[in-house]
């Protein structure tokens, strides 16, 4: 298909420039069409690409959502009925509800504090560096980490065990037992996802005029003042994107407790992602699995709200 | 001023810790991969005991199969970003310097796919690389890495064709140029920043994506790399910590390098999303 397409955008190239002698006779009418046309391949090969292996797949997932299992036909809202019914996926739900909330006061609260933070200071670079890097990792690598971590014979209840904090002889299970091993996973992937918010904090704060905040020193503001009254209010449209762009990824998220916990023990710690994983391809339930890619799709959409609104008014 | 004094030592201490704390989890992965297995109680050490990082990267290497991992993941990665970003930016250059009809439709349509959750496109993908005998090979990955990061991609390098001047397509269509021409010609090399911040996000985004990987692909021929190390840490209970630790260091290498040399595009990649 890539072929044909380029094979047919460098023949394009004559028809245009041969017509183009014959463009000042025509109407101004006449060349807007030839363009427009023109531009069918241009846009053409992306949609199509995208039409047929992201929104076909899409639209077919709603209507499967619809459907039983083994060519029973339509069932209406059956699937999301025994959805809402099945304990397992409750549980589900709740846990990316705790992961929505989580990575809302975590990563975006880490991220504005480090940012604000390292701003003004010297070899402030060099805590920034440290803190975005892990952010090019893999999430299944991530989980790696979070293992040698949180596993019961792991570093942190090593670390709690040397400075007395913990019993050695009864440890903390941070990843067997719900809801601390939602919660440990959470707070572990805030050490990854922190450091884009870093980065967008710190491009925000970039477009603060530097009139303001140095007025706000001579007035006498000292430093929590200053970011309280000077500094937050102007990265409110950066704060808006990093609470939606952190709260779809964390709804996403499917690599690092895939690999982390497995969604286990007994589904404990599954979220949504996983769970369509699940029910789709390890138990064979196609109807349900849809009815919960759909679940989420509306929950990420809707959050995702947060950001896009500015995006649309650009647009319009 | 006693109080400025004091502000800023507080605000460094916090700034220490927190940097501390971040980098305590590499440290300890550093650490652990090169402890060689000998002196490996079964838990995780602290401090290092001598240095045998090659010795279980081999272990693990061979134990994983991952050369083929490895190198699908390259080709899954160059060869996926890399047409999404050329697609991308043709679909740019129709929407924003040739003249057509509907622009917003067409826009939403191409950058949706961006908003989607990948769990609701799985299910049917699947069916159809059944259906069509395309399920665990090479071609399907690629074309759905391909599909993945064409909204992206489009997105970037549309916003950057937006600020560029009008007056260079009106010039280029005075000269007699042709659309093909003036894209090749003018706009490519114009929009170059913009196509390397998404290949450069995106080729990141693809040697980490797992899920596709376990969905679309199951032989060690066809697997990217994050589904062998996955197989690893979930099914390779026979291989020492150290091992594992090891191959998961050296296979993130590839987007560690990517991301600190490419930091500058990367970073305006992330923030045209603002």
């Amino acid at each position: 298909m890539k072929v044909s397409e380029i094979e047919r955008l460098t023949t394009e190239r004559p028809t245009t420039a041969n017509r183009r002698s014959g463009l000042r006779s025509g109407t101004p009418v006449g060349h807007e069409k030839r363009a427009r046309r023109a531009a069918i391949p241009f846009v053409g090969a992306a949609l199509a690409v995208v039409g047929i292996v992201l929104l076909a797949p899409f639209v077919y997932t709603i209507y499967r959502s619809a459907l039983g299992n083994g060519g029973s036909g339509f069932v209406g809202l059956d699937n999301y009925v025994t959805m809402f019914r099945d304990p397992a996926l409750q549980r589900s739900m709740i846990n990316t509800l705790m992961w929505a909330v989580g990575s809302l006061i975590l990563p975006v609260g880490f991220g504005l504090t480090i940012a604000v933070m390292t701003s003004a200071m010297k070899l402030g670079a060099a805590a920034r560096a440290l803190v975005v890097l892990p952010y090019a990792l893999a999430g299944t690598v991530v989980a790696i980490v979070g293992n040698v971590l949180l596993s019961t014979a792991g570093s942190l209840n090593q670390a709690l065990a040397f400075l007395g904090l913990t019993d050695p002889e009864s440890p903390i299970q941070w990843l067997l037992q719900w809801p601390m091993n939602v919660v440990s996973v959470i707070v572990f992937a805030a050490w990854q996802t922190t450091g884009v918010n870093v980065v967008l904090y710190m491009v925000g704060l970039q477009t603060i005029p530097r009139e303001t905040v140095e007025a706000a020193a001579l007035d006498g503001a000292d430093g929590w003042r200053r970011f309280r009254f000077v500094t937050f209010p102007q990265l409110k449209a950066t704060t808006a994107v990093v609470i939606g762009l952190t709260i779809t990824n964390a709804l996403r998220a499917f690599d690092m407790i895939w690999v982390l916990t497995s969604g286990g023990p007994n589904r404990g710690s599954e979220t949504l992602a996983l769970s369509m994983y699940r029910q789709s391809f390890l138990m064979l339930d196609p109807a349900v699995g849809s009815a919960i890619a759909v679940v989420l799709t509306i929950i990420v959409v809707a959050c995702s709200w947060l950001y896009l609104r500015r995006q649309i008014g650009q647009e319009s | 001023m006693n109080q400025l004094r004091l502000g800023i030592l507080a605000r460094n201490t916090i700034v220490i810790v927190l940097a501390l704390l971040w980098a305590v989890p590499t440290y300890l992965v550093v650490v652990n991969a090169m402890t060689p297995v000998a002196s490996y109680t079964g838990s995780p050490v602290w401090w290092p005991s001598g240095f045998a990082l090659f010795d279980n990267l081999a272990v693990g290497w061979e134990a994983g199969s991952f050369t083929a991992p490895f190198l699908n993941s390259l080709l899954y990665a160059t060869l996926g970003a890399g047409i999404a970003v050329v697609l991308a930016s043709l679909a740019a250059f129709g929407l924003v310097i040739m003249p057509t009809k509907h622009k917003r439709l067409w826009f939403w349509l191409i950058y949706a796919g961006t908003l989607l959750p990948l769990q609701v496109f799985a299910l049917p993908l699947y069916q159809a690389g059944v259906a069509t005998e395309l399920y665990d090979t090479k071609m399907i990955l690629i074309i759905v890495y391909v599909a993945l990061c064409i909204p992206f991609g489009f997105f970037v390098t549309r916003n950057f064709m937006v600020t560029l001047p009008p007056e260079i397509s009106q010039a280029a269509k005075i000269d007699g140029a042709g659309w093909w021409q003036m894209f090749v010609s003018i706009y490519l090399p114009l929009i170059r920043p913009a196509m390397v911040a998404a290949f450069v996000f995106q080729f990141i985004f693809i040697w980490n994506e797992l899920f596709f990987g376990i969905s679309l692909t199951i032989s060690v021929e066809n697997q990217p790399v994050m589904a062998a190390v996955a197989t690893m840490q979930t099914q390779g209970s026979a291989l020492s910590q150290p091992a594992i630790l090891a191959t998961a260091l050296v296979v993130s290498l590839p987007a560690v390098l990517v991301f600190l040399f490419f930091q500058r595009f990367f970073v305006a990649g992330l923030t045209t999303k603002i």
